[in-house]
């Protein structure tokens, strides 16, 4: 019941959102009260497990089955709670220019819906379903409410390019999701895991596992195929770049251990050096744009690539550890994104580009809070111990170095080597924003309006920032809160024991 | 003839379009002035028709509601006496189960929002012009029941004659709706016609010459297939092995007859033509009706070779690439929506017969499926352009004029957004996602793995296409820009002029409401439209 209503509660607000016309304060209380009750109801609802499960398409055998269980309960929370803080923070400030507050606040609330239907689902069909339902509101986000400043042809080119690619993947991954449950008879999720690929053949294991994680990686993304990313979050306005990173990507990972990792174990350690070099080739990739790039937004974006990439590794490994350190990961990248991006994001509204060629006032002295949470967004990027990031981090190049019987250790060993690389080039291009934005390198060349510092960060702004940055903080000093929450889910999906709820 | 039975009842659906039809023609005589009351006639007859094959859809199992049986031994099969007598029972030349059924609703329902997209306006152009729409209305209706006779057709003759049926009257309409195009149109359509006619005669013949048999029945595949040499008939029969090949070479050229019709590439030819040179009625017609036509009828003959086992068919699977790829693609460059509809519905036939690859009961289904769901979100979308038309008879075919539409009228906007959504096979349009998804499961069960990434890269390509008319959708309109807005929105402009224009036309809205309700239905519960087909 609990669950039911947390699904309905924001895309009833959805639609009660896009169906009112024009600018009120009802929507902005419609939408909050929406976001901060589902989130309310996900705790519920992860607290008590629970779970619902009614016939929905019977010509399909599709059930309307969802639950929650280790794998995805950190998830379900973060996305409840962040979807809270980027409504509050969408509210504290003007809406991005393009359309109606209602239509923005709407969209927001259906990319929640979706997401969490994601998250929760226990069918492979729904899964897909609920995996597309994320779409059109998120490239009515990008398009309509995107940067202003570019031309009209570049947002539609970003818009475009984020949806054109997903609908690849997750095409592909119903191609996939179809071949694996024509061959198992169901498509309950949970039967899929406990039967943990038996009465597939090895050459069926990997093609469903190939089609699955080529259509899922496009989602993660796994470089080469990223490169709609970084347009789509630069061009995003914050909130939905932070929903886009923090949420989205997110949906991919989890595809990867839900659907592939669980129902085709061996058609996944097959491929798994694929899995890892690519992984691998995303760290030094991101690493090296980052190094370079001269759009901040964009730069964080890369990044994202990156961090991404040590999950894809940590997936690849194949052990406890190594899931563990991607679901762990997952969340981190997901705090840390957000706390990005919600800083940039408000520099770059006041600044009116994220340009790091410009010459600006520095944000040390003159805006010491969004200083402050800049430099505790790249300290955790850079995987500084005592923050989130350093943990999935850690653990994935922990796990890879020793990785599940049957994988190539030669090749695991380099490419943790190379993922050690990508930490230092991580530290280098933190380094750098951290000179540039937060020390104020050249900035007293700067004229004109970029002479002016900029307002600093306050309001529900500011506690939106301070949230994340206690969690950056507190989930590194403990990260058995997550790792406890994830742990018996964890090796019951590698050892085929099904996921007790 | 003896063993003849009519069940009147069960005739029903297609009685009613036919006794429509004679009532215009009667309402002609005494009042040929009437412009209203033929349409009127004709609304309510296809509407009696939808209603007549609701008994037909709860039939689930196998069962169905047949009429016009014949034992078979007083037929006198091309001479001799048919080997197989004594094992076969009844044959009923019109047999309607779940499935045909639910086709017979789909196109009673599709014509009857094509009447109300296209009811007459009160005022003559010229007045010395006759009036059109008698004339109209019982060519719509012989469309009709041509299309509901195929649906439950199990006999040659019947299939042949009652398929020309549904299409040769859409030829005349597009020709009479109007436009100095629509001759070209409707010239295309007919040579067109004459060479699938050509085509499907062919194959029909190639199939009793296989099966020495006129029924379209699964029986009468088995006995080309070397059934009935194993219960010790006399072989008179030709060989088994060549009579197979003969069925499915058969096969092949009803599918390509019925290609023409569904528009499938490389028979596409003369939809773009067609569509753009007609009323926005006709084009539905042609885009609903007419399509679940031709599916019906080559529904009717897989069936029957379903019962062989044959592996896919390789042309089907070409077909459908190709259909799929062309019009996806050139949909991507049209800037007139009936144009993009087009383009549009030769991928969608793409779609329709891909699950046709397996030829067995679930990629019958499946097909089924996937025409429905096509039919239903087509119709709002064509529904949408008929009362945008209405509204900027000039400009109103260009994507232009949909600029801003979510600001003007959000309950159309969202009408639209959601068909385009279900055409595209995104959510909210979640009965396109799903008749994607059943689409997909028999290709996949039966191991075109190549084609089902054929058909995935296609759907990223069909987004494109839909979401480029939608992006139109969702633009805010600049408000300073009143001078491209009173250009766009016809000469007399204003909410004045507009809220008058909207009342003219209630029919049109009644049509778009209709459609759009079943739209949200099946969206919301998408199991109400699998389940039909039982």
């Amino acid at each position: 019941m609990a669950l039911t209503l947390m699904l309905l509660l924001p895309l009833l607000g959805a639609i009660a959102l896009i169906a009112i016309p024009g600018e009120t304060r009802v929507e902005r209380a419609i939408a909050f009260a929406a976001t901060v009750a589902t989130a309310g109801l996900a705790v519920v609802v992860v607290w008590g497990r629970h779970e619902v499960d009614v016939p929905w398409i019977r010509a399909l055998g599709v059930r309307w089955h969802f639950g929650v269980d280790g794998i995805s309960a950190a998830l379900v929370l973060m996305t409840a709670l962040l979807t809270v803080a980027v409504v509050a923070h969408a509210q504290s400030g003007p809406i991005p220019k393009g359309g109606s507050g209602s239509t923005f606040l709407g969209c927001i609330l259906l990319v929640e819906t979706g997401a969490l239907a994601t998250f929760l689902a226990r069918d492979a069909i729904l899964f897909f379903v609920a995996f597309e339902v994320v779409l059109v509101p998120m490239w009515v986000l990008v398009r309509r409410f995107g940067d202003d400043h570019v031309r009209d042809e570049t947002r539609a080119d970003a818009a475009g390019r984020f949806v054109l690619f997903t609908v690849l993947g997750s095409t592909l991954m119903l191609v996939g999701i179809l071949l694996l449950v024509h061959h198992q008879g169901t498509s309950d999720l949970t039967v899929l895991a406990q039967r943990h690929g038996a009465g597939l053949s090895r050459s069926l294991q990997v093609a469903i596992a190939g089609v699955l994680l080529l259509g899922l990686g496009i989602k993660v993304p796994l470089w080469p195929l990223h490169t709609w990313l970084p347009s789509a979050h630069t061009i995003a306005p914050t909130a939905g770049s932070v929903l886009l990173a923090a949420v989205l990507l997110k949906m991919g990972t989890y595809g990867i251990v839900r659907l592939a990792v669980a129902t085709v174990p061996r058609g996944v350690a097959e491929l798994s050096p694929v899995l890892a070099l690519l992984g691998v080739v995303g760290v030094l990739w991101g690493g090296l744009a980052c190094l370079v790039e001269r759009d901040l937004k964009r730069l964080i974006a890369y990044s994202s690539v990156a961090h991404m990439g040590f999950v894809a590794l940590a997936i690849a490994s194949g052990s406890d550890t190594g899931l563990q350190a991607a679901l762990f990961g997952n969340i981190a990248h997901g705090v840390v994104a957000a706390l990005l991006f919600f800083v940039v994001g408000d520099l770059k509204e006041q600044w009116g580009s994220a340009d790091l060629r410009v010459a600006r006032a520095a944000l040390r002295d003159k805006a010491p809070r969004f200083g402050l949470a800049l430099v505790v967004g790249l300290a955790a990027a850079l995987g500084l111990p005592g923050l989130v990031s350093f943990w999935g981090e850690f653990l994935a190049l922990y796990a890879a170095w020793s990785p599940a019987p049957g994988r190539p250790v030669a090749l695991m060993r380099v490419c943790v080597v190379l993922g050690a690389v990508g930490l230092a080039l991580a530290a280098a291009y933190a380094l750098r924003v951290a000179r540039i934005v937060w020390a104020g390198e050249g900035s007293d060349l700067a004229e004109g309006r970029a002479a002016e510092p900029v307002g600093d960060a306050h309001g529900a702004r500011w506690a939106v920032v301070m949230a994340l940055v206690v969690a950056v903080v507190g989930l590194g000093v403990l990260p058995h809160l997550l790792l406890g929450l994830s742990d018996s889910a964890a090796s019951g999906l590698l050892a085929g024991l099904g996921v007790t709820p | 003839m003896k063993g003849l039975s009519i069940d009147y009842a069960t005739l029903l659906p297609a009685l009613s379009p036919v006794a429509g039809l004679v009532l215009v023609l009667l309402a002609d005589l005494f009042a040929p002035r009437g412009r209203r009351l033929p349409w009127g006639i004709a609304g309510l007859a296809s509407a009696a028709s939808a209603a007549a094959t609701l008994p037909g859809l709860g039939l689930g199992g196998g069962s169905t509601r047949e009429t016009f049986c014949i034992i078979p031994t007083a037929l006198p099969a091309g001479g001799g006496r048919l080997p197989s007598v004594e094992g076969l029972p009844r044959v009923c030349l019109w047999s309607a189960d779940a499935l045909g059924s639910t086709l017979q609703l789909a196109a009673a329902v599709s014509a009857l929002v094509c009447i109300a997209l296209g009811w007459p306006r009160v005022r003559r152009r010229r007045p010395e012009a006759g009036t059109r729409e008698p004339v109209e209305a019982v060519l719509l209706l012989a469309a009709l029941a041509g299309t509901v006779v195929v649906a439950a057709s199990r006999d040659v003759g019947t299939w042949l004659v009652a398929l020309e049926l549904a299409t040769l009257p859409v030829i005349a309409l597009v020709a009479l709706s109007g436009r100095r195009s629509s001759a070209v149109g409707a010239t295309q359509l007919l040579v067109t016609s004459l060479v699938s006619f050509a085509l499907l005669v062919l194959g029909v013949a190639l199939w009793f010459a296989a099966t020495g048999s006129p029924f379209l029945t699964p029986d009468a595949a088995l006995s080309s297939a070397g059934a009935l040499s194993a219960t010790g008939a006399p072989t008179n029969v030709v060989l088994p092995s060549v009579s197979s090949g003969l069925v499915a070479l058969a096969t092949v050229l009803v599918l390509a007859g019925v290609g023409f019709k569904l528009s499938l590439v490389p028979f596409h030819a003369w939809t773009p033509t067609a569509y753009a040179g007609s009323s926005v009625s006709v084009a539905t017609l042609l885009a609903t009706v007419s399509k679940v036509a031709a599916l019906a009828a080559l529904l009717v003959v897989l069936r029957a070779v379903a019962a062989l086992g044959m592996p896919g068919l390789l042309a089907i699977a070409v077909l459908a690439s190709l259909s799929m790829t062309l019009g996806n693609i050139m949909a991507l460059r049209q800037d007139d929506v009936v144009r993009l509809l087009a383009w549009s519905t030769v991928a969608q036939a793409g779609w329709v017969v891909l699950p046709l690859v397996s030829v067995s009961a679930l990629g019958v289904g499946a097909s089924a499926t996937y025409v429905l769901t096509y039919v239903v979100a087509t119709l709002v979308a064509f529904a949408v352009v008929a009362v945008t038309l209405r509204d900027h008879p000039t400009g109103g075919r260009t994507l232009a004029a949909y600029e801003g539409l979510w600001q003007r009228s959000p309950w159309r906007a969202g009408a639209l957004v959601l068909a385009l959504t279900s055409l595209a096979g995104l959510p909210p349009g979640i009965i396109g996602l799903v008749g994607k998804v059943t689409a997909l499961r028999p290709v996949l069960a039966e191991g075109w793995v190549w084609l089902a990434v054929i058909a995935a890269v296609n759907a990223v390509i069909g987004v494109a296409v839909y979401l480029r008319w939608l992006r139109a959708v969702i633009t805010e309109r600049e408000v300073s820009a009143t001078g491209d807005d009173a250009d766009a929105e016809g000469t007399t402009g204003g909410t004045a002029g507009r809220t008058v224009r909207a009342a003219r036309r209630p029919v049109v809205v009644a049509g778009l409401a209709l459609s759009a309700a079943v739209l949200v239905v099946v969206s919301v519960q998408p199991d109400l439209l699998l389940r039909l087909l039982g």
